[in-house]
């Protein structure tokens, strides 16, 4: 049992995963080391509109997800 | 302030709430911890939405949020990435705990850590720790609310009366309808912030600007100002490290009365699509930190940054605007002080005094509501008029502990070998470790507190359980039939059905 773990078990939930770590990593260090720029995009200054790309991106990646889990129907 | 509307309409959000508050029992008894506790796991997607969102925007993000970003800059945006974070959080795990509750009964996160590892003492021990830090965050939280009452009333409400008017408030209803009077009165103040939030913004970019467009205030701040628009801040204490750890210790805190409201949804699908769409409620945080950002050149040397809206709104705004700035943050505290005051009741009870004294369910049900009471008189009043000055230490340690709790839930989601001593000796250990780089050497080399604790946790929660014995495994197997429904992995091999 020592050796036992919770992973996905299909292609579609590797991607899954792999799509939540990416969120993470593109709102942790070292990548927001390189958005951490005094400029501005449409007038709202970088590190504010890569904050809310990242928020509407979970939305995006949970929509995917939602459709995975019915397809596969793992409740 | 000399208008007499603020404090009106301020007033009037509370005697609003309050009905909410007493009708969301609608003929429902509760009598039982499955209807005061958990609303009956009736709540759909909208209410469920709002309760969490509301419940996760506090009066931080109508005070503290501005005033970050008053004194610091950019940097006050971890709290929107995180908040976000906690939202794929509740998407993966709160499916299998509304589960879990469902099939096995939980109505606390404790009683779900007690089952899994057959283990009342380690579920009363977290059921405690977790108290600290919630009802050092209600205190803050209600600290907030007088202190509006006192900013509206022009001074006319003192805070100790403040205090007591709102924790008066909040203990009828939440005496009344339980998790159902949060549900419904976190909806109304969900909505009123959001409302509240981008009308107060908009206005105050406005009048400093003369027109609706934020780029112009930012556009002032690149100018002048730039070392406000990157990390480290412009005090320079937010690094990169500080940032990025801060981040990861609030994505692993698992706060209990989080836990109850995933156990409150009608379905597992329910949640679910409450988590998608709930980052889009973080918007309600840009407007107030755009006022934060219009204060630091309209406002400079305020005393206390976190007044920043309320000075600038009560210099700039229409009263009437100013009295629904009053109600929006009241609104943002008591929605996150509530979940939090009724989760250490029915904590207490249901996993301290329940199996300490051997009580019945009936007994249990009904202490729980009436624990709320001595709870709110005899701990969170005393603490919010005294204001202690260490209350955000010992909120800072109780964060820092939830996220110490992490072991616990990596057995029950995703380690099946994880055992009741392995949990203990992680949490003890990193919860030693988060206390001394909080209190004795603050978050050294700039690394939160948490992550220091979770980086000896960890080792020694694998460790420890590996040479102790696991729980039985018919309790396990009952758990990772919902937390791996379709097999776990053997690393290095393949499925196991």
């Amino acid at each position: 049992m020592r050796r036992l773990f919770v992973l996905p078990t299909s292609r579609a939930g590797w991607g899954l995963l792999a799509a939540f770590i990416c969120l993470v990593v593109a709102g942790t260090w070292p990548v927001i080391g390189l958005l951490n720029r005094a400029m501005l995009v449409f007038g709202i200054p970088l590190m504010i509109v890569w904050s809310y790309a990242i928020i509407f991106a979970c939305v995006g990646v949970m929509l995917l997800g939602n459709r995975i889990v019915e397809r596969d129907d793992h409740e | 302030m000399s208008s007499v509307w603020p404090l009106v309409i301020t007033l009037g959000y509370v005697a609003i709430t309050i009905v909410i508050g007493l009708k969301a029992r609608a003929g429902h008894r509760m009598d039982t911890l499955e209807q005061w506790g958990v609303a009956g796991r009736s709540m759909g997607p909208v209410t469920l939405y709002l309760l969490i969102a509301a419940g996760s925007v506090s009066a931080y993000t109508f005070m503290g949020a501005p005033g970050w970003a008053y004194s610091k800059g950019v940097a006050v945006f971890y709290v929107a990435i995180y908040l976000a974070y906690l939202a794929l959080v509740a998407w993966y795990f709160g499916p299998k705990v509304w589960q879990f509750g469902e099939q096995f009964g939980h109505v606390t996160q404790a009683s779900a850590i007690a089952d899994r590892y057959q283990s009342p003492a380690l579920g009363a021990l977290a059921a405690l720790v977790m108290a600290v830090g919630s009802i050092a965050y209600a205190v803050l939280q209600t600290v907030g609310s007088a202190y509006i009452l006192f900013v509206m009333s022009g001074g006319a409400i003192p805070i100790w009366l403040g205090v007591i008017i709102v924790l008066a408030c909040i203990a009828v209803y939440l005496y009344i309808s339980g998790q159902r009077a949060i549900g419904r009165t976190n909806a109304f103040q969900g909505a009123l912030m959001l409302v509240v939030a981008w009308a107060v913004g908009l206005w105050a970019v406005h009048s400093a600007t003369g027109g609706l467009d934020m780029g112009a205030v930012f556009e002032r701040i690149q100018t002048d100002h730039a070392e406000f628009l990157t990390l480290p801040g412009a005090r320079g204490d937010m690094s990169f490290s500080f940032w990025t750890t801060s981040i990861i210790v609030s994505m692993f805190s698992f706060m209990p009365p989080v836990w109850t409201q995933w156990m409150c949804a009608s379905s597992a699908r329910t949640i679910r699509r409450s988590a998608t769409w709930l980052p889009t409620y973080y918007i309600v945080i840009l407007p107030m930190v755009v006022v934060g950002f219009i204060g630091i050149y309209s406002l400079p040397g305020l005393a206390r940054a976190d007044t920043v809206v309320l000075e600038y709104a009560m210099a700039n705004l229409p009263v009437v605007l100013v009295g629904l700035l009053g109600a929006g943050t009241l609104a943002a505290s008591m929605s996150s002080s509530e979940p939090f005051i009724h989760s250490v009741a029915l904590s207490t009870t249901k996993d301290v005094l329940q199996p300490l004294f051997k009580l019945s369910d009936a007994f249990t049900a009904k202490l729980a509501r009436w624990l709320l009471l001595p709870i709110m008189a005899l701990v969170i009043a005393p603490l919010a008029i005294a204001e202690p000055g260490s209350l955000v230490m010992i909120l800072l340690v109780g964060l820092g502990f939830a996220s110490q709790v992490l072991p616990a839930f990596i057995g029950m989601f995703f380690w099946p070998r994880a055992s009741k001593l392995g949990v203990m000796a992680g949490i003890v250990a990193g919860f030693l470790v988060t206390v001394a780089f909080t209190t004795v050497w603050s978050h050294p080399l700039g690394i939160h507190a948490g992550f220091w604790g979770l980086m000896l946790n960890l080792p020694v929660f694998v460790a420890v359980s590996l040479i102790t014995p696991a729980t039985e495994a018919s309790v396990v197997e009952r758990f990772f039939r919902i937390s791996a429904p379709r097999g776990l992995t053997r690393l290095g091999k393949g499925t196991l059905k």
